[in-house]
């Protein structure tokens, strides 16, 4: 549609949007003066204006990238919180996996199993001790050879002075093979030898109780 | 002081508590299916009659309860277990203890022959009555932190032949454990300790 066969109204209407405005020069200057400055590029501008979306050599249309300055306290306080959402995000999904994987890693080695000197031993029976750190669990249970791996019949309790989990039982001489129930969660003794005999998918560890001291 | 009295006073609790610790319990768990249970029962029953221990055939069966193993894998583990047992009473011997037997079936898992269990019943000739229980578990645990069964083999052996306490079998293995958590090689580590036992029984009067 050219502009002589435009109808009236229509002529009427642009020659009001072409028509200047009339503002105070002093409010010109200065609207000016943000427009220049706005296009001039900063010294944290980081686009790199030779190429465009494509990869290709040219004009970058526009892209405004704007430089967030914090002082050390608000670098600080931020870091904190990124770290805290970081852990969090970390935590709900190995929680979403199973949990599994969460358990075993809040248990960590402590010692391995060792008679406890002094300790009021039978005739046939050494008191040994059993301890494993897992700060964050909430229970702790010892199953093996000696009480049926039942998981309910040897629960750890926390050690006040310690803080490690920890029980100690009279057992006979000999091998006997056993594992820690973390949060319900099956975990081997991080600090004692493994057992061979992985039948059921996962190792167990072994105790060594050598002869009453007489 | 009040911390110390206070973990004295906890550990003898403890103590007390979890003295239930009781012998192998020699039922089969009611969840496993009847014709499982006949099984297993059948099994047990066998190793029973050839003189082989049978508690540890039931732990078996309970740490795959535990464990939720499917009953067949149960079954299997079991099996296992019987004829490992039964190689390891063979090797060492009708007048073997039923530890040293259990033990001697570990060290089988953990990838030594039964002839290895022979040799070593002929290595403490001179103190035939001596259980080769630790000196078994001791190589088993060894094959099980990646040291070749033959060099456990070689090295145990020779220490059993110099009538090498159990507690200083005991200790050879936590220092080859300890050398082989700090990268030493398994070979290196087992050359090492085991020429330092020899050396020390050498000096004692």
């Amino acid at each position: 549609m050219s502009e002589p066969d435009s109808p009236r109204w229509l002529k009427e209407v642009t020659d009001e949007l072409r028509r200047d405005v009339i503002v105070r020069s002093t409010w010109r200057t200065r609207l000016l003066e943000e427009v220049a400055r706005a296009r001039k590029p900063s010294a944290h501008d980081t686009v790199d204006e030779r190429f465009d979306d494509e990869g290709e050599l040219g004009h970058q249309p526009e892209r405004h990238h704007r430089a967030i300055t914090l002082g050390p306290l608000a670098g600080l306080a931020a870091a904190t919180v990124l770290v805290a959402l970081g852990a969090g995000v970390t935590y709900m999904a190995m929680s979403a996996r199973g949990g599994g994987s969460a358990d075993r890693q809040r248990s960590v080695a402590a010692a391995p199993p060792q008679l406890v000197s002094g300790a009021p031993a039978s005739s046939e029976r050494e008191v040994v001790r059993f301890e494993l750190s897992a700060p964050r669990a909430s229970r702790v249970a010892l199953v093996g050879s000696f009480n049926e791996w039942n998981p309910v019949a040897t629960p750890l309790s926390r050690d006040p002075a310690s803080g490690k989990w920890v029980v100690s039982l009279r057992l006979p001489p000999g091998r006997h093979v056993y594992a820690f129930v973390v949060d319900g969660d099956v975990t081997a003794d991080p600090a004692a030898p493994r057992a061979a005999d992985d039948d059921f998918g996962s190792t167990n560890s072994v105790v060594l109780v050598t002869a009453p001291r007489t | 002081m009040i911390v110390r009295l206070l973990a004295l006073a906890f550990a003898a609790a403890s103590i007390t508590a979890a003295a239930g610790a009781q012998a192998v319990d020699r039922t089969l768990p009611a969840q496993l299916s009847v014709p499982t249970r006949a099984t297993l029962e059948r099994l047990i029953d066998s190793a029973r009659v050839a003189g082989l221990p049978i508690d540890p055939l039931y732990s078996k069966v309970r740490e795959g309860v535990f464990r939720s193993a499917d009953e067949s894998r149960v079954v299997a583990a079991v099996q296992r277990l019987a004829r490992d047992l039964g190689d390891a009473r063979m090797a060492l011997g009708d007048s073997a203890g039923a530890e040293e037997v259990t033990a001697g079936a570990n060290a089988l898992r953990a990838g030594l022959h039964p002839a290895d269990l022979s040799r070593l019943r002929e290595a403490r000739r001179p103190r035939s009555d001596h259980p080769l229980t630790v000196a078994l578990v001791v190589i088993a645990d060894l094959a099980t932190r990646g040291v070749p069964a033959a060099m456990a083999v070689a090295s145990v052996n020779e220490l059993v032949t110099r009538n090498v306490s159990d507690g200083s079998l005991l200790s050879f293995r936590q220092n080859v454990e300890r050398d082989l958590v700090g990268g030493r090689s398994p070979a290196s580590a087992l050359d090492a300790r085991t020429r330092a036992l020899i050396d020390d029984e050498r000096r004692r009067p």
